[in-house]
């Protein structure tokens, strides 16, 4: 698995575990404010998500997060720059 | 799957199954540090219902967000062996709630208090003075507060964040504002002295050793949450621990190998001269672990050594070694062969006829601890091995042994216990028990609680699970209230014979109406069961009802998984059975059921009060 697999793998069990819901479901319905995504379970996730991947994450860009996908472009490994010479 | 996983699972499926999670599970849930683990553990538990575990009711006011404080702390409790239940209190409004007592009836209240609580909202880093009168005032607001509750409340030191510390430039301001914020800390402190029904804990010394941020500030600006989860894994444990001596669930007995436990080496192969003791690391590791298990002593923890070693090479190094701390006679009771230490273990809990529940173990072995997890699992099993430093830490850290306060048969409590297993071996010259017992001269002194007594006797109703009828546990706040009311009665017992003074070892919580006079719980610390002084008790309670004018002395049994050694006390006492656990005794017709062996005295022990002392003839 990729670290960019492996990453959303990561935000999908968190966000699941957090929101009560399978990953099945979240996937399916993406936007997280159909689940209970509020300040509790978004900070819950927020002390996951950091714990797990060792990231910090700036709180506005993290609560202008709509989708689980959002969440995983803000916490998933910068792609490696090809070294100009 | 990991060890948590496993974990996790285990907890829900006792969640599921509507039974308590397994001593095993417990003790992983006790010892686990990380916070997101706890914080899904609690949410588990939260759904837990089962009567296997003594209930716990904590309600949570703070002047803050409480944040995942509520699942950390229902985890923490769950591996304490409580079934908690915890309320939180409505947000900002901490003040309204305490005064008015809006929390329920809970067993404790936890206030969980951050800075801005004694601030203003607009204090000014030129005006030190106004800063320090400020918190000041606001400290004398809250111990009003606390003042006018009758609740057990438990709060905590509050740290000063850098962000106010460090508003004031100059080094003298920031010194004198450091001065008022020791000071705050002194006086939360000391609400713990002031009122009987607070106590404190010192979350800023707990915090200064904890390898964790005390605040994130985007949480903090956030959601108004000052502490950090590692913070609140800190005081959550601290309130556990406070739990856990209210409750009667902190261990009474230390049990210690020796080998590179007690000391360095192994006794065997490199002799007294060898172990290493005293002197340098690591020999300094061994000696504070002694000096800190002989502090517990001197509080009322029993030491038992457990070693397979030699039995006389051990007497002679621990009575000839002049590094040794701990002499032979410091230990209540001695196992040193080469039987397993489970077994041992078992031997010394029946000599000292405590249960093995009561025990910690401590010791360097892989190999004795998972023998001794496996066949004893009730037993708290501490590793010895690796680095020695850690030792005392280790020893130490969770606060097994901690009580509410101390008391006097406390700090006798290893003599005592050392002084029974010699009246064991008194016992066998008696062709019969009366025999025996009539020789051992049993005193029993019989008085009302009073202000020197009540911190004994709540701790006798928080710690006695056997001769425990009906699992009321009356703490310090109920004793004292019950002890001065016209309408109930609480009494004292002390017992002693030729072999010394047990101290209090019993109490009984008594509504003294007019006609019936119901006894609400009565406890004797198992130390003295055998001897007939239950009935001693129960005589005395009978002609002092009877002279009182009440017809009906009643009683109850309440069973529960510990005290079935209790369930036949009424019957045997005189009284009958009316069912649903209620006995009573016609107090016209009653017999004098007093053992011919025991003396009774004290200043309370004869019916009429006005009377005065008796004195032992």
């Amino acid at each position: 698995m990729s670290d960019a697999a492996s990453v959303a793998e990561t935000v999908l069990d968190i966000l699941s575990g957090v929101l009560d819901e399978t990953p099945d479901d979240l996937r399916a319905r993406p936007v997280l404010a159909s689940y209970e995504w509020d300040s509790i379970s978004s900070l819950d996730a927020l002390s996951q998500l950091e714990s797990k991947l060792d990231v910090t994450l700036d709180l506005r860009a993290f609560h202008a997060a709509r989708t689980v996908d959002d969440i995983v472009a803000l916490v998933k490994p910068a792609p490696v720059q090809a070294e100009v010479v | 799957m990991t060890e948590t996983g496993v974990l996790l699972d285990n907890l829900r499926a006792a969640v599921a199954d509507g039974r308590a999670p397994g001593v095993t599970d417990r003790d992983a849930l006790s010892r686990v540090k990380d916070p997101l683990v706890l914080r899904k553990a609690g949410k588990i538990l939260a759904k837990l219902d089962t009567a296997d575990l003594p209930p716990v009711r904590v309600a949570v006011l703070a002047t803050c967000t409480i944040g995942p404080f509520q699942q950390i702390l229902q985890a923490c409790l769950v591996g304490a062996g409580a079934l908690p239940t915890i309320e939180p209190g409505p947000y900002g409004m901490f003040e309204l709630t305490l005064a008015t007592g809006g929390f329920g009836d809970p067993d404790f209240v936890v206030c969980l208090l951050e800075e801005s609580y004694f601030l203003a909202a607009d204090w000014d880093a030129v005006d030190v003075d106004g800063f320090g009168r400020h918190v000041e005032k606001r400290l004398a607001d809250l111990s009003g507060l606390v003042g006018r509750s009758s609740t057990n409340l438990v709060l905590h030191t509050v740290p000063l964040p850098a962000q106010v510390r460090d508003s004031f430039i100059s080094w003298r301001a920031r010194a004198q504002v450091a001065r008022i914020w020791a000071r705050l800390n002194e006086g939360i402190l000391a609400l713990a002295d002031e009122h009987r029904h607070v106590a404190v804990l010192d979350l800023v010394s707990v915090l200064a050793d904890s390898p964790c941020a005390a605040r994130d500030d985007r949480l903090h600006r956030y959601g108004d949450m000052p502490y950090t989860d590692g913070a609140l894994v800190a005081l959550a444990n601290e309130v556990r621990r406070f739990a856990q001596a209210k409750s009667g669930l902190s261990r009474k007995v230390l049990a210690l190998d020796l080998d590179n436990t007690l000391w360095g080496g192994v006794l065997g192969e490199v002799g007294a001269q060898g172990v290493q003791l005293g002197g340098l690391y690591p020999g300094n590791c061994y000696t504070q672990l002694q000096r800190t298990a002989q502090r517990l002593r001197g509080q009322g923890v029993i030491l038992v050594l457990a070693s397979k070693n030699d039995a006389a090479l051990v007497e002679e190094t621990l009575t000839s070694h002049p590094e040794v701390v701990l002499r032979p006679e410091a230990f209540s009771a001695t196992a040193v062969n080469w039987s397993p230490k489970a077994e041992n273990l078992r031997a010394a809990a029946e000599t000292l006829s405590l249960s093995t529940q009561s025990f910690v173990f401590l010791d360097d072995s892989p190999f004795e601890r998972g023998h001794v997890s496996a066949e004893l699992p009730e037993i708290a099993v501490l590793a010895a091995d690796g680095d020695p430093a850690h030792l005392v830490r280790t020893l130490l850290a969770h606060g097994w042994f901690d009580v509410l306060d101390l008391t006097d048969t406390d700090r006798q409590r290893p003599v005592l216990y050392r002084t029974r297993a010699l009246r064991s071996d008194f016992s066998t010259g008696f062709g019969s028990s009366e025999d025996y017992l009539t020789a051992l001269g049993v005193q029993l002194t019989i008085e009302l609680a009073n202000e020197f007594s009540v911190a004994r006797v709540a701790q006798l109703a928080a710690r006695t699970n056997q001769f425990n009828l009906t699992g009321i546990r009356f703490d310090e706040a109920a004793t004292a209230q019950r002890s001065t009311d016209p309408g109930h009665l609480v009494a004292s017992f002390a017992v002693a014979d030729r072999f010394g003074d047990e101290g209090i070892v019993g109490a009984v919580w008594v509504d003294t109406g007019a006609d019936v006079w119901r006894v609400e719980n009565l406890v004797l610390s198992c130390r003295v069961l055998g001897r007939g002084v239950e009935l001693a008790i129960a005589d005395w309670l009978a002609r002092r009802a009877r002279q009182a004018g009440a017809t009906t002395l009643e009683g109850r049994f309440v069973p529960s998984k510990k005290n079935s050694v209790a369930a036949e006390f009424w019957g045997k006492a005189g009284f009958t059975n009316t069912g649903d656990g209620v006995f009573t005794l016609d107090l016209g017709d009653a017999d004098d059921r007093t053992p011919a062996w025991i003396t009774v005295g004290g200043a309370d022990s004869q019916t009429n009060v006005l009377e005065g002392n008796e004195v032992f003839g």
